[in-house]
């Protein structure tokens, strides 16, 4: 009896760290939905809803790319860079119309991928070195063709902000159709695998005739204009182009999101619905801090003990 | 073993070329800037030449029982300003109207005086400003005007700035040392005064009834708290029927003002008012409003700063009242350093009269905002 129960405490435990780890993020997006529907008032709106989804779509689509190059064992720190990059390239463009802005502002946000992919990849320079690096750069770029804050006035850029089919707003329509195209690339595409195997090992996936290189500069690309379209979302919103104020901290947020949701940061594994939930999961944390008017200093301190938890539950899953 | 090695050699081998691609890259990113044609702007049309002259700053009360400081006190020598070299160490970088006007002004004053104008922008960073006062110093600034990022933390520089009894002047923020010893004098407005009128106007908007919210300005800031004291000690004590009932930072910025106004509308629709403590917020409450099908004047907005974008929120009805906060310091800190090299008195505390924005006088005076 006794051996038996000794025996199942641990394993018991094991389950349910994996439990937590893999599920644990939607959990905690069903707990705060349930909170929040009980104790906040005119929480149960459409309007409500419609806000936060619009708030968290542009940290979603960073989140998505990070998720991927958090996945090949790098991280991607210059994403928020990226979408100030971006804001100020969609002001300085828009005269040609504002499909040719944003097309030269996701462009841009593929060139400072591509360079971020090159040093990683050919120069083997770490990827926080290489990204830190461009973070720094793109910011000041982005300072230097846009030096302060501009009125955005296109109408069409201002519909992509504030429009919406049959209720649901653009910006979301965007979001959730990228983060489908991601979890479809990762999941049942040969680049993913790819992708996953030499986040795994990169020496092995080398060794196996895999184009290591290739791959993780296309990652970068793809984190970069990732961002960039974020930047440009986040542009017709704010109807402004704000290259001081515009992503900063979001590669913070954006790894918040990944690491919450359950995507390890040693690589070789990506987990996109969960990098959805946990931008989701802070997205409500943050939100229901603010509707109940408490210090925003206690938002810090809740994001960090939810980041503590997913990394717990992590750690005890990579042991095993 | 064997592979690695030859790994390493392939790596090494390909190296100059992704170096070239990518030096290549990030040039024609900067060339293609070169091609850019940006929106056609009608406001852009900044006619500043004589309407920013016109709103050059004023003494808000020269009152007899200030204290003052002349060169006696300080332990200087006389100079005249005219041929010295004035040192203006900038804390952040112009990148907001606020730092732009104030910066054009300082230039645009010594340029007027024909004065030597050596300047240094710390973008931020306090350990910066620290080595530009020293460097301004190094390179033979005869008078000081800094606009300071923090209080604190200024021992060192003003020790090596006593002993070659270089007088100082500060503007817009205050340093924390002995006045007429450690600096000159202090130019600057009155955040407390600031909230106060905001108040003002916001009581005048609502009636003194309602539930206000504020947009808190950058936590640990001095301009945050004054602004935030002034406002609420003048709700408390005029209009007690009026609530504030939502505090919540939008950190000086308009997209975290309209997300939190965002939020803010959805929790509690039947706000009244929204006292934003700059400008940039304010605007990112009205885009908020705007996308909540909110009208103009639904919502009752009062913000400080004065910049062009929120007095033309007021033209168009979104927008109650602005406070201004004014950034032209140049005429009024040449003045004082003019008078103080020349021994005579100074007050040591100058506080700068402000000017406000409401419906009456914004399309009037749309022209002095900067």
């Amino acid at each position: 009896m006794t051996q038996l129960a000794l025996r199942g405490v641990p394993l018991d435990r094991a389950r349910v760290l994996r439990l937590l780890q893999d599920y644990g993020v939607y959990a905690g997006v069903l707990a705060l939905l349930l909170a929040n529907v009980l104790l906040t008032p005119h929480f149960v709106s459409a309007e409500n809803f419609r806000t936060q989804a619009v708030q968290v779509a542009p940290v979603i689509i960073v989140a998505l790319g990070m998720a991927l190059a958090i996945g090949s064992e790098g991280v991607d720190l210059s994403v928020g860079s990226v979408m100030a990059l971006s804001t100020s390239l969609i002001s300085l463009y828009l005269g040609y119309g504002p499909v040719a802005a944003i097309l030269v502002a996701v462009l841009g946000g593929m060139l400072v991928g591509l360079a971020n992919g090159s040093l990683i990849a050919f120069i083997g320079v770490q990827p926080i070195v290489a990204t830190l690096a461009l973070m720094v750069a793109c910011r000041g770029l982005a300072n230097v063709f846009l030096p302060q804050l501009k009125d955005v006035r296109d109408p069409t850029m201002a519909s992509l902000g504030s429009g919406s089919v049959l209720g649901i707003p653009y910006l979301v329509l965007i979001a959730v159709a990228l983060a489908l195209l991601v979890a479809f690339t990762v999941k049942r595409t040969t680049f993913g695998r790819q992708l996953l195997a030499i986040g795994d090992s990169r020496p092995a996936a080398q060794l196996a005739g895999l184009p290591v290189r290739r791959v993780l500069v296309v990652v970068y690309v793809v984190s970069g204009a990732l961002a960039a379209i974020a930047g440009v979302l986040a542009t017709a919103r704010l109807t402004a182009s704000d290259p001081t104020s515009l992503g900063t901290l979001m590669e913070l947020s954006a790894i918040t999101a990944v690491v919450v949701g359950g995507t390890p940061l040693s690589g070789g594994r990506v987990r996109i619905g969960g990098t959805v939930a946990g931008a989701v999961l802070i997205q409500l944390l943050t939100a229901t801090l603010i509707k109940h008017d408490l210090p925003p200093s206690w938002t810090q301190i809740a994001q960090a003990v939810v980041i503590v938890a997913a990394v717990y539950a992590a750690r005890e899953r990579g042991r095993r | 073993m064997k592979p690695t090695v030859r790994l390493r050699r392939n790596t090494d081998r390909r190296t100059s070329a992704p170096t070239l691609l990518t030096a290549g890259l990030c040039l024609s990113l900067a060339l293609a800037t070169g091609c850019a044609k940006s929106e056609d702007d009608p406001s852009d049309a900044k006619d500043t030449g004589k309407a920013a002259a016109d709103a050059g700053q004023e003494v808000a009360e020269p009152s007899g029982d200030q204290k003052t400081c002349d060169l006696t006190a300080f332990g200087g020598k006389k100079l005249d300003l005219k041929g010295a070299t004035v040192g203006f160490s900038q804390s952040e970088k112009e990148a907001n109207p606020f730092r732009i006007a104030e910066t054009a002004s300082i230039k645009a004053e010594a340029k007027e005086r024909g004065i030597k104008l050596l300047t240094a922008n710390a973008q931020s960073q306090f350990s910066k400003q620290i080595s530009d006062v020293q460097d301004l110093i190094a390179k033979g600034a005869d008078v000081l005007v800094i606009a300071p990022l923090n209080s604190d933390g200024w021992g060192p520089v003003l020790r090596t700035a006593a002993q070659k009894k270089i007088p100082i002047v500060t503007i817009d923020r205050k340093i924390n040392a002995e006045p007429c010893k450690d600096y000159v004098s202090f130019i600057g407005s009155d955040f407390v005064e600031q909230g106060r009128r905001a108040a003002d106007r916001m009581i005048e908007a609502t009636g003194g009834k309602g539930e206000v919210a504020i947009l808190l300005g950058a936590p640990g800031n001095n301009v945050t708290t004054e602004r935030t004291k002034g406002f609420k000690d003048r709700i408390a004590e005029k209009a007690p029927d009026l609530k504030v009932v939502f505090e919540q930072t939008g950190e000086f910025a308009r997209e975290k003002g309209q997300q939190v106004t965002e939020q803010l509308i959805q929790s509690k629709p039947d706000i009244t008012g929204i006292y934003a403590e700059n400008d940039e917020m304010g605007l990112g409450a009205v885009n908020a409003l705007k996308g909540a099908g909110k009208k103009a004047g639904d919502v009752r907005i009062v913000t400080i700063d004065g910049t062009r974008g929120a007095v033309q929120g007021i033209v168009d009805g979104w927008i109650h009242g602005v406070v201004e906060s004014n950034p032209r310091f140049g005429p009024l800190a040449f003045e004082t350093l003019d008078a103080f090299t020349k021994g005579e008195k100074v007050g040591q505390d100058i506080v700068i009269k402000d000017t406000e924005y409401t419906e009456d006088n914004a399309e009037s005076e749309i022209g002095k905002a900067y």
